[in-house]
């Protein structure tokens, strides 16, 4: 059984029946046209597959599969939008999933990467931030601020500081969190929460795609 | 008959087609049954014409259930509306009221609903079809009967707190054992203006509180959110999101509730 978590720009892969299932990831521009999986979540995943687990359940799923408190705070920073869950004592307690003001945050972080051609990993926290509700707003904060004689590397930097705060206070400012989506690679990012944070990896919805997939597999057979 | 009700009978006899916009008082509603007047709701989608046709008269960003009714009110042939100002309704609607006053040769009149005998809700508390029992207390507005053989009540899985949304189509998402609660409840038993009621909810069956974008109901419903011990908060403008579908599903499922 093939899994699918097609993103804004990168699809990742699970292959349950193969030996030793390790997922595999492609860029969404690169994916072909005809790919089909078994199960599939993620904002383009209804196209490639009859079968489908929206976004917010898989996120759910995979946090309860990867973490052992019964009280946290999942959050998912995607391309194209942000999502968390926020699980007491073992059950849902709340959830959020922003689309539109959220928009194009992660997309933005790495278009501003290849841009500028900077490497996030050798940049600082910065003291001071941006005020950003939405990746594509936020660009505007940057281009007036290098103007104003800030270096792009520091300007970005507020930007990314700014895009996790908002993040932070989207999932309700808790004291820690556990974060969900390719920005966890992004030291900066990871890095600019005013909180503790647990970083999970990208792998999240894919791990809750599982979790349903061998839920209804033992649906079937019982 | 007294004076205010003799004018009412006067008043509303010179017409045939009446529009309405929140829920007038019984007394008006039963006036225009006994003079077999045709009355539109107009917070309902009745024509199909873009929404941006209300932006002339109305913010862009507003009620999209008021900015319906504009639209209506624009393009249907009606000889009067009669819009509901009073506590059961709210201040976009009275401001709407006096900028259609201005727009139409026809008359607009306020009403002021009181009302406080109620009716029950009966289709709040069946077993069927959530958009169908949405569509039926609404529906219900036009007519001032009481209601002939009720529906047996069910045993609750579910909650919807709220006011009918504009699109119908996020109630496909609830089970038949959704029990209805907040304004929508309101109308079903004649009182809307009945704070009280409004407020009530069932704290052992996981709610979602509905409110439309930019209605100071957005408020309360995200107030009884908090207080309540499993719901979620949500707010949609005019049409329902992939989003907003995708929380109101996640959010039953994984809150144990059967489709």
């Amino acid at each position: 059984m093939i899994l699918g978590d097609f993103g804004t720009s990168y699809c990742k892969f699970l292959d349950l029946d193969a030996p030793n299932p390790e997922p595999s990831i492609i860029a969404t521009k690169d994916l072909p046209q005809d790919t089909r999986v078994d199960l599939a979540t993620g904002h383009n995943g209804k196209r490639f597959s009859a079968r489908y687990v929206n976004e917010l359940i898989a996120l759910a799923r995979g946090g309860e599969a990867m973490i052992v408190e019964d009280d946290y705070v999942l959050l998912d920073c995607g391309s194209r939008d942000i999502k968390f869950i926020r699980y007491q004592n073992g059950k849902l307690a709340d959830m959020g999933w922003n689309a539109e003001c959220g928009a194009s945050m992660g997309f933005t972080i790495e278009l501003l990467e290849r841009y500028y051609d900077l490497d996030y990993s050798g940049l600082k926290v910065p003291e001071q931030t941006f005020s950003v509700t939405c990746g594509v707003l936020g660009m505007s904060d940057i281009f007036d601020t290098v103007i104003s004689g800030v270096p792009v590397s520091e300007a970005v930097a507020r930007f990314v500081k700014g895009i996790a705060i908002n993040a932070y206070r989207f999932a309700g400012s808790p004291a820690r969190l556990y974060l969900s989506g390719g920005l966890c690679d992004n030291p900066l990012f990871v890095g600019s929460f005013p909180c503790q944070v647990t970083p999970l990896g990208r792998f999240v919805l894919l791990r809750g795609l599982e979790t349903e997939a061998r839920q209804r597999r033992a649906n079937t057979l019982a | 008959m007294t004076l205010e009700l003799a004018s009412l009978s006067t008043t509303i006899r010179r017409f045939r087609k009446i529009g309405i916009i929140g829920i007038p008082p019984l007394d008006v509603i039963r006036a225009a049954n006994d003079n077999n007047l045709v009355i539109h709701d107009l917070d309902e989608p009745l024509v199909r014409e873009d929404l941006e046709t209300a932006s002339p008269f109305l913010p862009r960003v507003y009620c999209a259930i008021l900015r319906t009714a504009v639209v209506n009110a624009l393009h249907l042939e009606l000889d009067a509306i009669y819009v509901d100002t009073g506590p059961g309704k709210c201040d976009c609607a009275l401001h709407t009221a006096t900028i259609l006053a201005e727009a139409l040769p026809i008359p607009v009149i306020c009403t002021r609903n009181m009302d406080n005998t109620g009716y029950g809700y009966p289709l709040c508390q069946a077993h069927q079809p959530l958009l169908d029992r949405m569509q039926a207390i609404t529906a219900g507005v036009k007519s001032a009967a009481p209601y002939d053989n009720p529906p047996p009540v069910s045993m609750p899985t579910a909650g919807f707190w709220g006011v009918p949304p504009r699109d119908f189509s996020i109630l496909t998402l609830f089970p038949e054992t959704t029990h209805i609660f907040g304004w929508a409840r309101c109308m079903e038993n004649k009182t809307p203006a009945d704070h009280d009621l409004e407020a009530q909810f069932n704290p052992l069956v996981p709610t979602v509180f509905f409110a439309q974008s930019f209605c100071a109901k957005t408020a309360l419903a995200r107030y009884l959110a908090k207080k309540h011990p499993h719901a979620l908060y949500l707010d949609v403008d005019v049409h329902t999101t992939g989003s907003a579908r995708a929380k109101v599903q996640a959010f039953l499922e994984l809150s144990g509730v059967e489709p």
